[in-house]
């Protein structure tokens, strides 16, 4: 489901090593944002990102969102927005409820100070973690950061998100055009741009020499024997089986088909049979360190492979391939006040203070992922030696948006398919 | 054979009868087992039923979260049935997992004997005024947390990392080994490395209270070091490795982690592995409180047989 599962609660990576943080250091100083986008998400038709047949509904009768058909979110008459003008709450204690490391610390502490509050961070490590917490009514947080466009439905229709009140966000307009009106909450009722990223293949080229952008169908490059014990795929079910599903030629991500989604089960079991893959998201160590040679990856990931090379090993021998053509999975998370909340002026101003570029730098230089905000070209950061060039394959267009394809919002029968055909592939590992 | 002096003695132990002052004994021992039993009661009896509610109850769909079914009239088999499709039949993957788990355990506990017992016996025996020293050794690994250890050996096992560069230098290996490739003997390896401290503590323990004039006797009666070992010294820690076994065999039937860190692979995959994933799933959350439910009665078995092998031990040395 995100690149961030995995990370352990103290904010230290899965697995130990050169951390980004030192690495991102040098981005921040530079500024690893990619900008000058234009129109990007409303309406975008991206082929595939659809449902087969009939537009799926969510629990609530709503049809769920898709490139091809945007979906505006109701206002509840039970949960409206706050009130313009209202003054910060004062000696607050904002309460954050966030993916592990995936926010700086010093953003959080620099908020604080402007505002005169607290800032308490609590950490998840799955979004069906999270999910399950807040759903108890236990907690009373008020902003809900990370929060992946596939459950974002269900957040609404069970009023748990609150509805945004734009004039607290002056700064949505740093955002890419398109992120202003996206098609999964049209007129950015209910949330606010986070980080972005693409998943592809990241290779050895000095191990593999099979060149996935010469091969017939790159997405069967793990699918190869002869790289027993060197080959692993993302610990998430929606990425594998969506791994799955593009080996056979299948686009459409959030198919509802049970027999495409069987055949991705196979074909993964398949590879477990042909590789005996790993199942881990330690793509940014593996990789890089020469324990997998093929990786199902992060474009975040891979983007800091030079923190994390063997001694005396270029970083030119990672590899990061993504559809040349934009035609692959493309994600985005996005920043949510929870209708909890017991400071919303606060937690609005939080979410405008996250899009406010000095602020988002200073986040990339330490979670590694791009946000959507105007300002930064690849080219700046390949000539700054932030980005080698080789991985230049790692940035997220904003074109990718366009052509690219997203897992979105799954009916929930339609969800339990993926669920227990990745069951039945991963083992729980 | 019971001597007077035992009956007396077993009489005190309880509580007196007849001396006129059972009853407030006994309500005095039962005072001090309370906290005890509240302690049992709290977290382990709750949880446990919350468990099982888990398990027989339904799942908000929407959420993938358990609705617990308190009322036993409201239980439902739907979680059972579906783990016993995933365990036996066509398409079924925890059968083999569960199959791997007693192999890699047996495996796994086995060695942890070969090396621990030596190595308690060494320090019970011969350490001498030292004995205090290697003790520290023995606790050092505890002080840094079971998953930081296991961190520390993905370190040591990567291509370019000290185990192969050893390797390699003493020209054992032609190619780096792939350690962390979803090896069997790594993952075993790992819980040996993981849990052998406990076995060596329990061990040193009761190889420790083993009265040493018992030995001399072996040795007076014409028995020479290999024959006092095995006709003395092992028979009278039979009891303790059964306990140290034990103590080592629960937790690596239930582990998860040491085989996610090392391995990472399907093909090594255990019924720990089946019940985490289970447990992050939505959907599955109820099936993997029944697959928690089966590994805990499966747990149960080796505890009353340990239990029963206590009591008639304790039997057999009061008589």
């Amino acid at each position: 489901m995100h690149p961030r599962e995995g990370w352990q609660a103290d904010g230290t990576p899965p697995h130990p090593g050169l951390s980004r943080r030192g690495f991102l250091k040098q981005a921040a100083a530079s500024g690893l944002v990619l900008g000058g986008a234009g129109s990007m998400l409303a309406a975008c038709g991206g082929s595939g990102s659809g449902s087969a047949g009939s537009t799926p509904l969510t629990s609530g009768g709503i049809p769920l969102p898709r490139p091809d058909n945007p979906v505006s979110w109701p206002i509840f008459s039970s949960n409206k927005p706050i009130k313009s003008g209202l003054t910060p709450e004062k000696g607050a204690t904002l309460k954050i409820y966030n993916w592990v490391a995936y926010v700086n610390q010093q953003v959080l502490n620099s908020f604080a100070k402007k505002y005169n509050c607290k800032v308490q961070l609590t950490t998840f490590n799955t979004m069906n973690e999270a999910l399950a917490k807040l759903s108890s009514g236990q907690v009373n947080f008020d902003v809900f950061m990370g929060v992946t466009v596939d459950v974002l439905g269900r957040l609404v229709e069970q009023k748990m998100i609150m509805p945004l009140n734009h004039s607290y966000l002056p700064n949505i307009t740093q955002a890419w055009t398109d992120f202003t009106n996206p098609f999964y909450d049209q007129h950015w009722q209910y949330t606010v741009p986070y980080t972005i990223y693409t998943t592809g293949i990241a290779w050895r080229k000095d191990h593999v020499p099979e060149d996935p952008y010469t091969m017939p169908n790159p997405w069967a490059m793990p699918w190869q024997p002869k790289y027993k014990g060197r080959v692993a795929i993302l610990d998430d079910y929606r990425e594998a089986i969506s791994l799955g599903l593009m080996k056979n030629g299948i686009y459409n991500l959030n198919t509802t088909d049970p027999s495409q989604i069987t055949q991705s089960q196979q074909a993964l079991q398949t590879l477990a049979q042909q590789t005996n893959m790993k199942i881990d998201n330690n793509d940014y160590t593996e990789v890089p360190g020469g324990q997998i040679w093929i990786h199902h990856a992060w474009s975040g990931d891979i983007a800091a492979a030079q923190g994390y090379m063997q001694k005396g090993v270029p970083v030119d021998v990672v590899g990061y391939w993504f559809p040349a053509d934009g035609k692959g999975p493309v994600a985005n998370d996005t920043n949510t006040v929870l209708r909890t909340a017991q400071n919303p002026v606060l937690a609005h101003l939080f979410l405008d203070y996250l899009l406010d570029l000095p602020n988002v730098l200073t986040n990339i230089s330490f979670n590694g992922y791009m946000q959507p905000i105007a300002g930064i070209t690849p080219q700046r950061l390949v000539s700054d030696g932030i980005l080698p060039k080789s991985l230049m394959s790692t940035v997220v267009l904003p074109s990718y948006f366009r052509r690219g394809v997203s897992e979105l919002q799954l009916p929930i029968a339609t969800d339990q398919l993926w669920q227990q055909a990745w069951r039945a592939v991963s083992h729980g590992i | 054979m019971t001597t007077g002096a035992g009956r007396l003695e077993r009489q005190r132990r309880e509580g007196g009868r007849g001396g006129g002052r059972g009853e407030p004994n006994r309500l005095f021992w039962a005072a001090l087992a309370a906290p005890g039993i509240i302690w049992l009661a709290v977290l382990f009896l709750v949880p446990f039923y919350v468990v099982l509610a888990i398990a027989a109850g339904q799942l908000n769909q929407l959420f993938g979260t358990p609705i617990a079914a308190w009322n036993p009239l409201h239980w439902s088999a739907g979680n059972l049935t579906g783990v016993w499709h995933t365990i036996v039949g066509k398409g079924s993957f925890v059968g083999p997992d569960i199959v791997r788990t007693v192999v890699y355990t047996a495996f796994a506990s086995g060695i942890s004997l070969l090396i621990a017992y030596p190595a308690a016996y060494f320090v019970a025996r011969f350490a001498g005024r030292r004995k205090a020293l290697f003790l520290v050794l023995l606790i050092a690994p505890f002080w840094i947390s079971y998953m930081m250890r296991m961190l520390a050996w993905i370190d040591l096992l990567q291509t370019d990392g000290y185990v192969n560069k050893t390797l390699s230098f003493l020209h054992l290996v032609s190619h780096p080994v792939n350690w962390l490739g979803g090896q069997s003997y790594t993952v075993i390896l790992g819980l040996v490395y993981g849990y052998i401290p406990y076995l060596i503590l329990v061990l040193y323990a009761g190889l420790d209270r083993i009265d040493a004039s018992l030995l001399e006797a072996g040795r007076d009666l014409g028995l020479g070091r290999v024959r006092t070992f095995l006709r003395v010294t092992l028979p009278l820690s039979r009891q303790t490795i059964m306990t140290g076994l034990l103590i080592t065999v629960l937790p690596m039937l239930g582990d998860y982690f040491t085989n996610q860190l090392l391995s990472g692979t399907t093909s090594t995959a255990m019924i720990g592995n089946d019940i985490d994933g289970d447990l992050s799933t939505p959907a599955f959350l109820g099936q993997g409180a029944v697959l928690s439910m089966l590994l805990l009665l499966a747990l149960i078995v080796p505890m009353i047989y340990y239990v029963v092998a206590t009591n008639r031990s304790s039997r057999e040395a009061s008589s």
